[in-house]
């Protein structure tokens, strides 16, 4: 993609990551007719002619099963990435275990995500005020609705409004109508509502009705391949292309940032990254420069770029650029279904995710302070007649027939539920740069410390007994006691959730940016990724991420209209 | 069920070949034992001799798999079908083959697990070098050494050459929950549930089992979402009505 001699003076902006945060700020520059250089770490990629769309797993080595290669399956859209990235390693301190997950690829991690888009609401931008913990956003969801709203527009969010208080409604019209809901969602529904839990149809964005030159979904094909017609969201089937539509948008791919560089009164002028495939570092001048590389990376680069004016690394006076990590919290609970067995069978793939889900239920018993635990989660429901895969569901016993039996009745009967919780930022989540180790460009590479609090752990357990007594009320049984919350929860990262390394704030001391995603440090230098998280609410983040990032860049190019940058 | 024999030693299962793996399985032909290259050593045997008073369980000597894998980037639309060497030999083959037709035999017009090459697939499985599949590998050679010191055991002869009924009388005692219960048989059921799972697995991924398991989509609908059939509809106002449950 690069042609000739790249001289950054030529563009008023540059962009690092070309995922949610860096395609929505390149679209919304471009469209504001700024010229924009936009750089990606992994490969060029193009979902129109590399998705398998309709591939069974009987076509794919090992039944498509997921190993060290590809952590999600054969066929998921992530290439050149995953847990492990080969030559590009991370460490972790002692007792810590930590998941960082990368897509070195055009549109990053934006091809195979589960594109659940929910909004944060009124109590998710202020959880300090509420219970004293953590940090608020340095604004109101007021501020930020109208944002979701032009993001969802733009974006095309499937959904609803439920008018429950942990799912704020979009005006009329934005939404598209939300596929009807399935069997063992309803069962669930059923089930939750005896319990009095709400559920709702989930968000996502995914397109139900076509939408520029993007297609409807036709329901089927998992979403996590990529989405080839362009009705699951990516940003290398949308914003990528629009913006490049409007000539002012150049993408360098296999460009890795190594660091920021300042000039001598110590603002940003330049940047350095190596080409993968020459392995030369190249300079580029910089006006402006925009980091969504994804928070750790973008954090990374930050630790990495040290100078005379900024000896703790780029933008990081507060010392708080790498602290304040927060994933989701993460476990699975889930059972065999007696009822659901040998159920009538029909065409249960839908837009392949969650049709329904349970939203977090519990504000008005957090405000009396009647619940053990601060913050909330949200359930998504696992079940249907999926394709066949390298598991078969069922209490199997003996062979032929009779076992065949088995499996064709457990088919479908089982439902399991996915909590996804917020995490409070704690002292032992952070990272660093690890000063003894370089990845394969010669960068010194991140080490995480990972260590989930009481609040975290008493949520999980929470989660836990609700989602038993939903299970339950559904016909389950259960012959063994819950397991314990610290053996359940996932991993640190495993819910590819990571925010808050670049956190954003009222005040220089506590944050790294202001709300407007701009570094305290260096007028010129920006972060557009979930670093600029000051929570992270249970809701998954890359709605609120394009969100912010439309904000922040519209305010960007004003700042650029009246010379302040 | 048929008790008649599809395949033995004589009567070879026939994986579909590419002309290098045919020249090696010529070879591996002429050989009789059922496990060349298998020898005596703990290192990555299931378990110890020693943990279990009953019963016997072999110790093989597995060469390390170190194959590649298909990276992190493989061709997603041309799909490589095992990038690296498949493993098994023909007997081992021919073994598997009985071996899932026990599992999944053909009933009617529905093929056997080998009629839609369950065997090939096993054979990538225990081939392939990532961690799931190398545990497997050693679980399941395990698992065929034990069938086969049973049936001489027995009645003096390799599994795959002693009769049908006598393959299932083998197959009986380790098949059920209740193997488990018997320490003899706890190793042998633990790996033949884990095989099992897999080759119905195999099975159902294919055409025919997708077909039969009643997997309906992977087909584009054009217009919105037509949800669950009446038939759906009226079986879960059953299980709402039976659990007490309104929507």
């Amino acid at each position: 993609m690069m042609e000739g001699q790249i001289n950054g003076h030529d563009y008023d902006v540059i962009v690092v990551g070309s995922g949610a945060g860096g395609a929505m700020a390149a679209y919304t520059l471009t469209k504001s007719g700024r010229k924009v250089l936009m750089l990606e770490a992994g490969r060029d990629y193009d979902p129109k002619t590399e998705t398998p769309m309709f591939k069974s797993n009987f076509d794919a080595p090992l039944l498509g099963a997921g190993n060290s290669d590809k952590d999600f399956g054969f066929y998921d859209a992530t290439v050149d990435g995953g847990w492990e990235v080969p030559g590009e390693p991370y460490t972790k301190g002692e007792g810590s275990e930590f998941l960082w997950w990368r897509a070195r690829m055009l549109g990053g991690r934006t091809n195979h995500w589960g594109r659940y888009s929910l909004r944060f609401s009124e109590h998710d931008f202020k959880g300090f005020s509420r219970d004293g913990l953590g940090a608020d956003w340095p604004f109101e969801y007021w501020d930020l609705a109208p944002w979701y709203d032009e993001t969802e527009a733009l974006v095309g969010i499937c959904g609803t409004n439920t008018g429950l208080d942990d799912m704020p409604d979009s005006p009329e019209g934005v939404l598209q109508p939300p596929p009807k809901p399935r069997v063992p969602e309803l069962l669930v529904s059923a089930a939750a509502k005896k319990l009095g839990i709400p559920t709702a149809p989930m968000h996502r964005a995914v397109l139900t009705r076509p939408k520029d030159d993007r297609q409807a979904c036709f329901y089927a094909t998992p979403c996590g391949r990529g989405c080839s017609i362009g009705a699951a969201f990516q940003t290398t089937t949308s914003l990528i292309p629009m913006a490049q539509a409007t000539g002012l948008l150049t993408v360098i791919t296999d460009a890795m940032v190594k660091e920021v560089n300042v000039d001598e009164k110590g603002k940003v002028n330049a940047l350095t990254y190596i080409d993968k495939k020459t392995k030369q570092a190249h300079r580029l001048d910089a006006k402006v420069i925009i980091l969504a590389a994804s928070a750790c990376e973008s954090a990374r680069i930050l630790l990495n770029s040290k100078s005379e004016s900024h000896p703790n690394g780029l933008a990081n006076s507060s010392g708080h650029v790498g602290r304040n990590i927060m994933d989701s919290t993460g476990v699975s609970y889930g059972a065999h279904i007696p009822a659901l067995e040998g159920r009538p069978k029909y065409n249960e793939d839908g837009h392949t995710a969650n049709h329904l889900f349970i939203p977090w239920w519990g504000h008005k018993v957090q405000e009396k302070k009647a619940m053990a635990f601060p913050r909330g989660y949200h359930f998504e429901i696992g079940s249907g007649f999926r394709a066949p895969s390298s598991w078969v569901s069922g209490d199997l016993d003996g062979y032929g027939k009779p076992l065949k039996e088995i499996a064709k009745q457990a088919y479908g009967s089982y439902v399991g539920l996915a909590l996804r919780g917020e995490m409070l930022p704690n002292d032992d989540c952070y990272m660093e740069i690890d000063e003894d180790v370089k990845d394969k460009w010669g960068i010194p590479v991140v080490k995480f410390h990972w260590k989930w609090s009481q609040h975290e752990l008493k949520q999980v357990e929470h989660g836990l007994k609700t989602a038993r007594q939903i299970l339950e009320t559904m016909g389950a049984k259960f012959d063994k006691p819950l397991p314990k919350a610290e053996d359940a929860i996932l991993k640190g990262g495993q819910i590819i959730h990571e925010v808050g390394s670049t956190r954003m704030g009222d005040s220089p001391t506590e944050s790294v940016t202001n709300q407007w995603g701009q570094t305290w440090d260096c007028s010129n230098l920006f972060v557009m990724d979930a670093g600029v998280f000051a929570s992270n609410p249970h809701k998954n983040c890359t709605l609120t991420i394009m969100t912010l990032a439309m904000r922040n860049s519209t305010w960007l190019a004003r700042q650029l209209d009246k010379g302040e940058l | 069920m048929s008790l008649v024999k599809r395949y033995s030693s004589k009567k070879p299962y026939l994986a579909s070949l590419s002309r290098r793996d045919a020249i090696k399985w010529i070879g591996a032909l002429s050989v009789t034992a059922a496990f060349p290259g298998l020898t005596a050593c703990s290192s990555q045997a299931l378990a110890p001799q020693s943990e279990l008073a009953k019963g016997h369980w072999p110790q093989l000597e597995l060469p390390v798999i170190n194959a590649t894998g298909y990276g992190k980037d493989p061709n997603l639309i041309i799909a490589p079908r095992a990038s690296w060497p498949r493993t098994l030999t023909a007997a081992q083959l021919t073994f598997i083959a009985i071996f899932a037709d026990i599992v999944a035999p053909r009933e009617g017009s529905v093929p056997s697990a080998s009629e839609v090459k369950v065997p090939d697939l096993l054979d990538e499985w225990v081939s392939a070098p990532y961690e799931r599949q190398q545990q497997d590998r050693v679980s399941f050679l395990h698992l065929l050494a034990w069938l086969d010191e049973e049936a001489r055991r027995r009645f003096d002869n390799l599994f795959v050459d002693v009769t049908a009924s006598q393959q299932l009388a083998i197959i009986d005692d380790i098949a059920y929950k209740k193997a488990m219960q018997s320490e003899e048989f706890v190793r042998p059921a633990k790996a033949f549930a884990d095989f099992r799972r897999l080759v119905l697995a195999c099975f159902f991924c294919s055409p025919a089992g997708v077909k039969d398991i009643g997997y309906l989509g992977n087909v584009p609908i054009v217009g919105d979402y037509p949800g669950p059939s009446d038939e759906a509809m009226t079986h879960l106002q059953g299980v709402l009505d039976e659990l007490g449950l309104t929507l």
